[in-house]
């Protein structure tokens, strides 16, 4: 072959092959394209087998247009290939469209009870005032619910229309009327310091009402030292306040009287919701109460070994119920034994 | 106890509002739980004196009265039987808001100028029940000669009562004397107390007027003869104030009594001493047999060691509770026997108790009354009684009180004030206000000690730390300053059942559990319903039979009187009244199940999380595929909360138990430790508990296990950096192989590089032979330090093949 016939019939194929691709509009078309000109049987590539019966001093001209015009049909292929699959692409994007006002889809999950995370969230906050936490047994002797916590057994506390008693032989047996049996059991196992909370059922032998349960949840507190003091009880209480009601929070101490304690108080924190000014919440008297405390009662301390003139100790307790009902506006205390899902899946939202 | 402010300005007069008055000695340890105004809504009523009293010239029934009040003067037509001319009363004018006489709601009305059978009544005498005194309607109410006519009635007998609760402490303020000398502490301010007669002064009587067998329950008895009573009603003054603390007026004689013990807190009780035989009183243990009737009319049967007050022969009342009928004052009594004594507090509870009978008196002596309190009272009761009754004079005294009380002295550092309040009072202070409320404080030569002494009405003071509270209240505990501890720490761990506990507890939230908190009791009922009448165990993962379970003598709920070893039953009762109201349930609880150990020692108490699960698998939407919660959902609840809480090897077996169905029923086990039992509930057990038509399935743990089972020390987690290989098996065998066995014979062969084997389909067909399914497994294999290859499989696969027909006479599908 002559060198002016193959650059002829290459031209006819550059011109052939440009004209066939301005027609191609999918993808599928431009892989037949491919095939037909550029693949390894295409005919461009044949064209490459022509050389070989050209005079060998035309070969260097003709292979270097040859390349000329493969490179040039590739580059031509490849533009065309990336706008199609571009146009492919936004098709598909187009007819993949939702109505995002579908609902969405919903992973099955629950939450933990409000006692519970108010109860975590307790022991987080006396953690970082270095208070352990620690839990007790719920059938209590008489020895720890009242002897050791000098309550007599000839004290009211102890009538039976306060206490739910256990059926036994002799042993004086009952449910805990409060979590206040821990303070000896923790004192006996551990000797000061001892800085600890201990939350839990307690149980009482009480009519049920809006604001009366018989089984509730208490939360009690414990710190003895050889330098602890009142105003620290104050002062930890005031800290409990401004944790869960706000920065500004006070307490108050009201004298009181729990036969475990000496001085014994009850202790308020000013409404939140008036800041002390009196409101329907608090009952016009600007202050909630939260539960009862005082400094550990010297006969308590030596009852369990501790000498009550080196080491002093504060306690308090309060009642978990009454402050998630101060937290949340509830006004009736068996919702929380109630175990209504309408009432639990409120609490699956933080609080801060 | 209610204290009508005019009673306690007899004294103290403190001279500040109601309200203040209440918050102090509320925040002192006086808890004011009330303030009751009374009169303040006596508008248009006036003190007014009956001029004259007329016939009604057109009813027999009806009488005009003239009644003046200051600058009013009217006539009132009154069928009232009492009204007389000369009485002081209380004058409404038209416009008074007053209680509906004739209604038994309390309703009111205002008081306009009627027509009353032709004669115009231009206001109203009123009535106790009209001006919202009492309920007494019969006649008007006549007021004292003394009152000042044309007074507004509000400003004569209206008064501002404080209820207070007294709490056990504080038996010392159970009086008016007892508040008021609380208040002359805290405002510091003087306190007059009301004169007695002279005690001294009294002739003494028969040597053997008083007797007391038991000194120990009864420290000291004191009695008063009086002679000359007129039985009758009391002075208006009298009556009016007791009817304001509370207490119903009766007779003068029986009114005195009630007055001083709540003017000084002794109690009081007077016998009709013609009625004593002997005209004596002793005071013993009753004897075998003996009875009494009470002043409720009620015979009672006595135990030989309650202390009785008796005449010469028989039991004439309950010491220190209530007197007996036989010597009852009535209107024909004119001897009187005042008995003024003390009496062992512990003796009058245990009788209140056991007779199921409180008093006024004896909630004073439960509390503990000061035996000095005898003197006071009797002499105040004695003027009293004079007072009232012109013509009687006493005329015998004993008073026997072999151990007379003295005050008690304790001594104290004087830093103790600082070491327990963390504040500095200055001792003059402290010695001011101990002084205010009765003690008597003075400090050694170098103020390193206080010396105080007890008044006997303080038994509540016994240590030094008494002492700091007495000085804190008064102070007031806002003078605290807000300070934390400080100094060493004690080393905080952190329990590692309550982490155990948030951590199952957030995964069984996430796998869609809400934490519910239930009763801890069950009735037999319950139990029977849930475990039926086999009588086996009582448990579904402890082993306690109904009759071992602990038992409350007292339940709260009716029946419920045994201390669960179940949660499940407790949770089946949220689940059917959720099920009410939404279309599926999924509830939890983590707390106790308590197992008995001896008759009397503490049970065990093992911690467990118990689920009950119900109704739709999703809830209703687009995307749904819905079912029915079933055996396989608790199943994932399950594997998801143990296998987050850390347990490696979980082994689900088949299991039997009587409350749940017996073809799906697993145990859950790890290590061959068993952790609990998981099921659908029979459908005759859910019915039993209201749940009906629908799966119920349920589960329970034990978390005690569950800790004991956790894998101790390191635990490695490697980073894998190589590709998985996954490769499939579909393996045949018969029915009834479980498909636990294969898929742990699948993982065995494949170790040590198989970490998964995930079953995705269950094939049953001619085409594998009758009796045969086909279990199709993706397994997925990853070494630590290549990626695998083809030829490292191919060893594997001849591994499995061989193991799978050794073990479960299995083969590969091909």
């Amino acid at each position: 072959m002559q060198r002016a016939e193959f650059e002829s019939q290459l031209n006819e194929l550059k011109d052939a092959a440009e004209r066939s691709l301005t027609g191609v509009s999918g993808l599928e078309d431009l892989q037949s394209w491919e095939r037909e000109y550029i693949g390894s049987k295409g005919s461009l590539t044949l064209m490459f087998r022509a050389l070989g019966g050209l005079d060998s001093a035309d070969r260097p001209e003709a292979g270097r247009l040859l390349n000329q015009v493969k490179q040039s049909l590739t580059a031509t292929f490849e533009n065309r290939e990336t706008e199609l699959k571009a146009g492919a692409t936004a098709a598909r994007l187009v007819s993949e469209a939702v109505d995002v006002t579908l609902p969405g889809r919903q992973p099955q999950t629950g939450n933990a009870h409000p006692v519970s995370l108010m109860i975590d969230e307790l022991s987080e906050i006396f953690a970082l005032m270095g208070f352990q936490t620690v839990f007790g047994p719920e059938v209590e002797t008489g020895r720890y619910n009242f002897d050791l916590l000098n309550i007599p057994s000839d004290h009211p506390a102890r009538d039976v229309w306060d206490t739910i008693i256990m059926d036994t032989l002799s042993e004086e047996i009952v449910l805990r009327t409060h979590t206040s049996p821990m303070q000896a059991r923790v004192m006996e196992e551990s000797k000061p310091p001892v800085r600890v909370i201990v939350p839990g059922r307690v149980y009482r032998y009480e009519a049920q009402d809006a604001s009366h349960e018989w089984m509730f949840h208490q939360l009690e507190g414990l710190a003895v030292d050889s330098n602890i003091r009142m105003s620290d009880l104050k002062g930890v209480l005031q800290e409990l306040a401004r944790q869960l009601f706000g920065p500004t929070r006070r307490i108050r101490f009201r004298c009181d009287f729990f036969p475990f304690v000496e001085p014994g108080v009850d202790f308020a924190v000013d409404c939140a919701i008036c800041n002390g000014k009196g409101c329907r919440v608090c009952k016009q008297s600007g202050w909630l109460e939260m539960g009862g405390a005082g400094m550990v009662h010297p006969r308590v301390l030596a009852g369990v070994g501790i000498d009550p003139e080196v080491y002093t100790g504060f306690a308090f307790g309060l009642g978990i119920e009454r402050l998630l009902m101060m937290r949340y506006g509830i006004s009736d205390i068996r919702a929380f034994a109630g175990n209504d899902l309408r009432f639990l899946s409120e609490f699956a939202a933080l609080t801060v | 106890m209610n204290v009508p402010l005019k009673w306690l300005n007899d004294f103290v007069d403190p001279d500040v509002s109601v309200k203040d008055l209440a918050h102090r000695l509320t925040m002192a340890g006086l808890e004011v739980e009330k303030i009751e105004e009374i009169g303040n809504d006596w508008d248009h009523v006036y003190v007014g004196k009956v001029l004259g009293v007329s016939p009604h010239p057109d009813a027999d029934r009806l009488v005009l009265a003239d009644v003046e009040a200051g600058k009013h003067h009217l006539t009132v037509v009154t069928g009232a039987p009492n009204i007389a001319a000369g009485q002081t009363v209380a004058l409404a004018l038209a416009g008074a808001n007053l209680i509906d006489g004739h209604s038994d709601s309390g309703q009111k009305k205002v008081l306009k100028p009627t027509k009353m059978r032709g004669v115009m009544s231009e206001g109203m005498v009123c009535s106790e029940k009209e001006l919202g005194l009492s309920d007494e309607h019969e006649g008007i109410m006549v007021l004292d000669d003394n009152a000042p006519i044309g007074l507004p009635l509000q400003e004569y007998l209206g008064d501002s009562v404080l209820e207070f609760e007294i709490t056990p402490n504080l038996a010392h303020n159970f009086s008016m004397h007892g508040v008021a000398r609380e208040v002359s502490a805290l405002y510091d301010i003087p306190i007059t107390v009301p004169t007695g007669a002279d005690l001294a002064t009294l002739p003494a009587g028969n040597q053997n007027l008083v007797v007391i067998e038991n000194t120990d329950l009864c420290p000291r008895y004191a009695a008063t003869v009086c002679e000359g009573i007129e039985v009758g009603p009391s002075p208006a003054w009298l009556a009016r104030r007791l009817q304001n603390a509370g207490v119903r007026p009766i007779n003068n004689v029986v009114d005195v009594t009630n007055y001083v013990m709540l003017e000084t807190g002794q109690p009081l009780h007077a016998f009709d001493r013609d009625m004593l035989e002997g005209g004596r009183i002793v005071v013993r243990t009753a004897r075998a047999g003996e009875m009494i009737e009470t002043l409720d009319h009620i015979e009672r049967k006595l135990d030989p060691d309650r202390l009785v007050i008796a005449d010469a022969s028989k039991p004439v009342g309950l010491a220190g509770v209530m007197g007996g009928v036989s010597s009852e004052v009535t209107d024909t009594t004119t001897e009187v026997l005042l008995e003024g004594a003390n009496f062992n507090m512990k003796s009058v509870r245990h009788t209140s108790r056991a007779l199921k009978l409180r008093t006024d008196a004896s909630a004073r002596y439960e509390r503990g009354v000061d035996p000095n309190l005898v003197a006071e009272g009797m002499a105040r009761a004695i003027a009293l009684l004079l007072l009232i009754c012109p013509n009687a004079r006493v005329t015998a005294f004993a008073d026997v009180y072999p151990e007379p009380l003295q005050p008690t002295t304790l001594t104290m550092r004087t830093s103790r004030f600082e070491q327990v309040l963390g504040i500095s009072i200055p001792m003059t202070e402290i010695i001011d206000v101990l002084g205010r409320l009765g003690f008597d404080a003075e400090t050694n030569a170098d103020s390193s000690q206080l010396n105080v002494t007890v008044p006997t009405w303080r038994k509540d003071v016994s240590i030094p730390d008494d002492i700091v509270e007495e000085v804190a209240r008064v102070v007031g505990y806002d003078t605290l300053p807000s300070t934390l501890p400080w100094g060493q720490t004690a080393p905080v761990k952190r329990d590692p059942v309550y982490q155990l506990r948030r951590h199952v507890r957030d995964a069984a939230a996430a796998a869609g559990g809400f934490e519910a908190v239930t009763y801890v009791t069950d009735s037999e009922t319950d139990v029977d319903a849930f475990r039926g009448r086999e009588r086996g165990s009582a448990g579904l993962i402890v082993d306690v039979p109904v009759e071992r379970m602990l038992r409350i003598i007292n339940p709260m709920q009716s029946g419920r009187n045994l201390l669960r070893v179940s949660l499940i039953p407790s949770l089946l009762e949220p689940l059917g009244a959720n099920l009410k109201h939404t279309s599926a349930a999924r509830l939890f609880e983590c707390a106790r199940l308590y197992v008995p150990n001896g008759p009397d020692e503490l049970p065990a108490e093992v911690e467990a999380i118990g689920f009950v699960i119900a109704g739709e698998r999703e809830s209703l939407s687009v995307y749904g595929r819905g079912g029915e919660l079933d055996f396989f959902d608790i199943k994932g609840m399950i594997e998801h909360v143990l296998q987050r809480a850390g347990i490696p090897d979980l082994t689900f077996e088949p299991a039997i138990d009587p409350a749940l169905h017996p073809g799906r029923t697993a145990s859950v086990s790890s290590g061959g430790t068993k952790l609990g039992i998981l099921g659908e509930l029979l459908p005759d057990v859910a019915s039993a508990f209201g749940i009906d038509d629908v799966r119920v399935a349920v589960a329970e743990i034990s978390l005690t296990a569950v800790l004991a089972s956790l894998p101790s020390g390191r635990r490695d987690v490697p980073v894998q950096r190589y590709l998985p290989v996954r490769q499939d098996f579909a393996i045949i065998v018969d029915e009834a192989t479980p498909a636990g066995d294969v898929e742990r014979t699948l993982l065995d062969a494949g170790r040590p590089l198989a970490s998964s084997a995930d079953l995705f389909d269950i094939f049953r067909g001619e085409q594998i032979g009758e009796g045969k399914k086909s279990l199709a497994y993706r397994v997925t294999f990853i070494a630590p330090d290549r990626t695998l290859t083809d030829d490292d499989l191919v060893k594997f696969r001849k591994r499995i093949e061989k193991n799978l027909k050794q073990q479960v006479g299995g083969a590969l599908r091909v």
